[in-house]
């Protein structure tokens, strides 16, 4: 049989427990409470009964025989607190209060006794009352037996123990009704949650946990939850289109290199043509579907994540020196003029290798579409708002301002840049680099027209300083 | 050159060995991590070329498991994984080099040869000395015949690299990667332009010309 739901919960199993040890704590003070009230209770009851056998004792010693009688027949008679048998050797009784003693062995001292005392009221009807007492064998051989109402007394226990009873089954009950409160309280917080991943796990992503604005944990764990989504669908959708694109890219390419060996194979057949020329042709352009599939892959994974991996704290100054000292040779042989102008001492956090890839995809742009005489200038710098910028400014040609978002899709060339080598992903890796940064890229016009060159163009890197 | 294939793609593993006897090489195939512990722990090997993703025991395992056991053979790692953290595991594991694929032929037979070359070279050299040209490493001085050639400091690394694996082909990919540590291909040959640079340098005014091109390879130093 399965339990209802509620009692199947982890808060009221918790309850459970809690209360079990509760409880337990509870008895040990209740108890504590019990030793301290109603023992306390009988033990003085007790000790006055022993003073008072040691009063008579002492009086018999001292006295004797004739003397404890006396006093005997006196306190019985006097109406006091106690009771009082006094019997010969043999147990019969020969003065006091009662009539005969409730011990039935007359073999000397004994240990506390307690019976009930049959009293009979002034209106004539019969009660009987709780009573304790002692024997001892006095000197002369004669049994005193002395004894005291306890009535009193145990009726105050009683009361102090159905006290306690009550307090315990209030414990129970209030902790029981705490645990199905909190237990309930609990589920309701985490049966929005679990709604929410059978929604996700039924395949929709967008579903989102509510948040109450509490502030508490479930709002917490409810807003890690919807982060957690988030960056799911986001990355999911980004290999979805990543995924996409490269079936998108890489078809145009290997649909070439396929035509390119089909007729290289019907010149072949033909006896015409040389196949080695054809085959050293298909290699370098199956090196270049590689290539494309490379940077695609690159970007792709890029942009499929919110950051990018590997990073690490470093000198943008340093790297972006390490790539102009690469470059600085080819412009020398262009003969353009190679400025580079960095700001020493800042810091960037990001992956190196793919910051190097893209500032070195900008420069050989820069390189590549400079007419020779122009000027390259890098420059690295923070700036006013706190960005750091890596850019390159060249004076060559430039793009009109309309093309200057086209120019960063993937595999857009403009018409003017045909005749240059590359693939056309050089700034789509720029901008899927500064995007795993959270940074942008950034196409102006350069330095403007001067001498029949420019306008230029300045492409810039800014990502956030650390 | 004897050298340990370690890659479950048979053709891949096919058309390497074809590649390294064709450059006068010898070579053995193993076609798993286990094959692979088995032979390179039966026969000496110059440099082994190991797979990263193989079946029973991956390349990584494989090489730690040969390091453990004292085996010092040079290893070149072939992955498709190619991300730094990737490169890194390869590294520490034991690897020498690390190529991703796809490859070049001229640039694997590179890069093992450069691997068997730094084995031979094992001591710690302080001059440098290719024909008549003298590098010394810890003046920081080079001499060709005598004369004194002024470097500028990565010049300086690059003819070291490049003396290093004196008569060997080195690569555009593996000058990048082992000089400017970079792991990327610039469309533009800034590569080529520095080694222009390093051949004015060191081969005017001699009669022999030492740093030659290699047709659909890279470079070679020449004695």
């Amino acid at each position: 049989m399965r339990l209802p739901r509620l009692l199947r919960t982890t808060p009221f199993r918790l309850t459970l427990l809690f209360l079990a040890v509760f409880a337990a704590a509870a008895s040990a003070f209740l108890a504590y409470i019990y030793l301290a009230t109603a023992g306390e209770v009988s033990r003085r009851a007790d000790a006055s009964v022993s003073r008072e056998m040691t009063s008579l004792a002492a009086l018999d010693r001292a006295s004797g025989a004739m003397a404890l009688r006396r006093a005997v027949a006196e306190r019985s008679s006097g109406g006091g607190a106690f009771l009082y048998l006094l019997m010969n050797p043999d147990g019969r009784p020969l003065r006091g209060s009662l009539a005969a003693s409730p011990i039935r062995r007359f073999d000397g001292d004994s240990d506390w006794v307690s019976f009930r005392l049959t009293v009979i009221g002034r209106d004539g009807g019969v009660t009987t009352r709780p009573a304790r007492g002692l024997e001892r064998r006095m000197s002369t051989g004669e049994l005193l037996f002395v004894a005291a109402d306890v009535g009193e007394a145990e009726s105050y226990v009683v009361r102090i123990l159905r006290a306690l009873w009550g307090a315990g089954a209030m414990v129970i009950v209030l902790g029981m009704a705490g645990g199905v409160l909190v237990s309930r309280g609990v589920s309701r917080n985490i049966a929005s949650l679990s709604e929410v991943i059978d929604t996700v796990r039924r395949g929709n992503l967008s579903a989102r946990a509510p948040i109450k604005g509490s502030g508490d944990e479930y709002d917490e764990l409810a807003a890690g939850l919807n982060e957690m989504l988030e960056r799911l669908e986001r990355s999911i959708g980004g290999l979805r289109h990543a995924g996409d694109a490269i079936a998108h890219d890489l078809r145009s390419p290997l649909t070439r290199l396929r035509t390119r060996l089909e007729a290289a194979m019907i010149e072949a057949d033909a006896g015409r043509g040389d196949p080695r020329a054809a085959l050293h042709q298909t290699l370098d352009d199956t090196d270049g579907v590689l290539r494309t599939f490379s940077a695609v892959l690159a970007i792709a994974r890029l942009e499929a994540v919110r950051d990018a991996p590997d990073q690490v704290l470093f000198d943008p100054g340093v790297l972006a020196a390490g790539v102009a000292e690469l470059y600085e040779p080819v412009c020398e042989e262009k003969s353009l003029d190679f400025k580079v102008e960095i700001t020493p001492f800042l810091t960037l956090k990001g992956n190196r290798e793919f910051i190097a890839q893209a500032f070195a995809n900008i420069l050989d742009n820069a390189v590549k579409y400079t007419p020779a005489g122009g000027a390259v200038m890098l420059r690295v710098r923070r700036r006013s708002a706190g960005d750091i910028e890596m850019s390159v400014t060249d004076t060559g040609p430039g793009v009109p301002p309309a093309e200057r978002e086209r120019i960063v899709q993937r595999f857009v060339r403009l018409e003017s840049s045909r005749t240059q080598p590359g693939a056309g992903l050089g700034l789509s890796l720029v901008a899927a680099v500064a995007g795993a940064h959270r940074g942008r890229l950034e196409i102006d016009e350069g330095p403007g027209t001067l001498d029949g060159s420019g306008p230029g163009l300045r492409v810039a890197l800014v990502m956030a300083a650390q | 050159m004897r050298v340990l294939i370690v890659e479950d793609d048979i053709e891949a593993a096919s058309a390497m060995a074809l590649g390294l006897n064709e450059a006068g090489h010898e070579t053995r195939t193993a076609a798993d991590g286990e094959a692979g512990v088995v032979a390179a722990m039966a026969e000496r090997f110059d440099v082994m070329i190991v797979d990263r993703m193989m079946p029973r025991l991956h390349g990584v395992a494989m090489v730690e498991m040969l390091r453990r056991q004292g085996d010092q053979t040079p290893v070149l790692f072939l992955s498709a994984l190619g991300e730094v953290a990737d490169r890194v595991t390869g590294l520490n594991a034991g690897g020498d080099d690390y190529l991703v694929k796809p490859y070049a032929f001229a640039e694997l037979i590179a890069r093992v040869e450069a691997l068997a070359r730094r084995r031979e070279t094992g001591s710690v050299q302080t001059v440098l000395r290719v024909g008549d040209l003298e590098m010394n490493l810890i003046g920081r001085e080079v001499h060709r015949a005598g004369r004194e050639i002024d470097l500028q400091p990565r010049e300086f690394q690059l003819l070291e690299y490049l003396m290093r694996n004196a008569g060997q082909s080195v690569t555009r990919t593996m000058l990048l990667e082992k000089v400017w540590e970079y792991h990327f291909d610039p469309q533009t040959n800034v590569i080529d332009v520095h080694i222009s640079r390093l051949r004015s340098k060191i081969d005017k005014g001699f009669d022999r010309p030492m740093l030659q091109t290699v047709r659909g390879s890279g470079y070679r130093l020449e004695a």
